[in-house]
């Protein structure tokens, strides 16, 4: 294959760069790169750019394959890639969307100043890591039966509507109301149901976390109070998935899909990029599998954000003015949807394969909160540990540039081996505890691997989707307290 | 000296693991112990048992991936550590006869066994490979 260098992208702008269809005799459509110039430099060192490229070769693509400032390689598609096909001739590929399926954020925001929660942040760091399971082989403390768990696909977040702690707004302030449509659990295997009984309500480990953060700066005033952000207060981010339920859907059909793939005749430069057509017996099958796992992490996500409540409630009610937490949103950034975009000048049902990437819907668009129509959609952008994390909204230009789409995290930059040579777990937690951040973690192997230096500046990434239009800032916040798995 | 043994590569997110023995099943059975120490398996020496299961036969990266998926799954499903694997291979499929001791403790959550650039290279000395796990 041509080696990919700088010289290989068409400059769009400063922070859009392409490569034409015309690179290799195999891709459909341009690979479209939103990142500055030193971090597009940066992902040349790793196959990222190479992966999009083999990503692009895809049947059925109607635009270019689009790739975020936070990209780094993963196995197919990279981390960071957005690609949407045709519903008739395109595919649906599980590598585009990834094993933890519906891996998302939720935030949560208070009314909880840095000077009333300051005596209690041991308490609440204490209290959080008990009542919030989490590392490695830990499950949940209630195991569903199986008529339980096939609620749960088809219901999604809305399984929890009576719990104690659930907020009214707390659906409609999630990524599709916490519920894809055309979940069939008899798609799934007996194995993954089997997985996903007794992991439901948990965080898991590697870069999954609970924070607490402080509102430490604000951007747009006016998006900020709509959210309910104010500096100085208080907010909740909660980064998890559909656990081994999702990862073994994903292997399921990634084997099953390898037969698919010859019966219809798809050439692939990567078996990791698998996938069937759409309107195929296979593809649909794994469509309405893929929709259960979704749909039970955005239920993992409330029962934890159900548990962050009940921990507020036992150690700040009675000594804060109010201990509530109330949701800004909950966004998904591992998923395949059908969404309708403008393409060509015409708007068209597509689906959106998103792997490591945040839908980013701008003002006005449909299935918005009526709150967030003039704003448009709350993305969350968590930072490496101890760092910033970002809260943006998406812009026109994302609905125009992006299928609605933008970057989900820092990305990383060195392997867990290379950060676990380079930083020792107890050090990394008593640097962040000097910095005035309360770390609860499972292992400190694992922490090293999650150290801030195995990360992209975070800071960075925002700036580049910001430059390209993609999104812009609302605030900034930054962590007191960390629960790692 | 035989040729046979694992290490782990570097992989920006994930974890890569390269493989090499004299023969497929030693290339198996290597990719085990890898995974295992991956893992970072701790287990209850005390207590043993058999087990048997059965994996689809067909290429050799499918039988990788699969063989390494019910690993993965006895670990996740039920904290089981197997070892002292024989292979019996039919038609169709590949039964697979191993020792089981229940796992004590563990490092780490691996995701997924993943076919991303997996090729079966048949060398001189036997075959090799290297094969990424979504962690």
């Amino acid at each position: 294959m041509n080696k990919i260098t700088l010289s290989t992208f068409t400059k769009i702008s400063d922070f859009e760069w392409e490569i034409p269809a015309s690179f290799r005799s195999d891709m459909r459509v341009p690979v479209r790169v939103f990142a500055s110039q030193t971090l597009l430099q940066d992902a040349l060192k790793d196959n990222s750019i190479e992966q999009a490229v083999n990503a692009s070769t895809l049947p059925g693509l109607v635009d270019a394959v689009m790739v975020m400032p936070d990209m780094h390689q993963g196995y197919g598609f990279p981390i960071g890639g957005v690609a949407a096909t045709d519903l008739e001739t395109g595919v649906i590929s599980p590598g585009g969307i990834g094993y933890d399926i519906n891996c998302g954020v939720r935030l949560l925001a208070s009314r909880i100043t840095l000077e009333e929660i300051t005596p209690f942040i041991s308490d609440l760091a204490t209290v959080l890591n008990q009542i919030c399971p989490s590392g490695v082989g830990v499950g949940s403390n209630k195991r569903l039966t199986n008529a339980e768990l096939a609620d749960v696909c088809i219901q999604g977040a809305k399984w929890a509507k009576n719990d104690f702690y659930t907020a009214e707004e707390d659906l409609h302030r999630t990524e599709d109301q916490g519920c894809l449509a055309g979940a069939n659990p008899e798609k799934v295997s007996s194995r993954a149901l089997d997985r996903g009984k007794n992991q439901l309500g948990t965080l898991g480990s590697g870069n999954h976390f609970i924070e607490v953060d402080l509102v430490s700066e604000i951007f747009d005033e006016v998006a900020a109070r709509t959210m309910g952000l104010y500096p100085g207060e208080i907010v909740v981010q909660i980064h998890t998935g559909s656990r081994g339920f999702g990862h073994q859907i994903c292997t399921d059909y990634v084997r099953r899909l390898q037969s698919a793939v010859a019966k219809y005749g798809i050439k692939l430069p990567d078996k990791q990029l698998v996938c069937a057509p759409i309107a195929s017996e296979e593809g649909q099958n794994y469509l309405a599998a893929m929709r259960c796992a979704a749909n039970y992490a955005f239920l993992n996500r409330q029962i934890l954000a159900n548990k962050i409540r009940e921990a507020f409630e036992i150690v700040l009610a009675g000594r804060v003015d109010s201990w509530k937490l109330r949701q800004v949103y909950d966004i998904a950034h591992n998923i395949g949807k059908f969404e309708r975009h403008s393409i060509n000048g015409e708007k068209k049902m597509v689906c959106v394969h998103r792997k490591g990437a945040t839908r980013a819907f701008g003002p006005g668009t449909d299935g918005l909160p009526l709150e967030y129509q003039d704003i448009g959609q709350p993305v969350l952008v968590p930072g490496s540990m101890g760092t910033s994390s970002w809260v943006l909204i998406g812009t026109e230009t994302s609905m125009l540039r992006s299928f609605g789409s933008c970057c989900h995290g820092a990305g990383r930059v060195l392997s867990r081996s290379q950060a676990k040579r380079s930083v020792w777990g107890e050090n990394l937690l008593k640097q962040l505890k000097q910095k005035g951040i309360d770390v609860r973690a499972g292992s400190m192997s694992g922490l090293a691997e999650e150290a801030p230096e195995a990360y992209k500046d975070v800071d960075q990434v925002v700036e580049s989707v910001v430059g390209a239009g993609i999104a812009r800032k609302v605030a900034v916040i930054n962590p007191i307290i960390v629960l790692k798995g | 000296m035989t040729y046979n043994g694992y290490k782990e590569v570097e992989h920006t997110a994930d974890i890569a693991l390269q493989i090499w023995a004299e023969d497929f099943p030693s290339l198996l059975k290597q990719a085990a112990k890898g995974f295992y120490s991956l893992v970072g398996i701790q287990f209850l020496e005390e207590k043993s048992l058999h087990q048997l299961f059965v994996i689809p036969n067909g290429n050799y990266e499918s039988v990788l991936v699969d063989f390494l998926t019910e690993l993965l799954y006895f670990v996740e499903e039920k904290s089981l550590y197997l070892s002292n694997f024989t292979f019996e291979d039919d038609q169709d499929q590949i039964s697979v006869r191993s020792t089981a001791w229940k796992i004590k403790s563990r490092d780490r959550e691996i995701k997924a066994v993943t076919y991303h650039n997996l090729y079966m290279r048949k060398t001189e000395k036997g075959f090799s490979t290297t094969v990424t796990f979504d962690v």
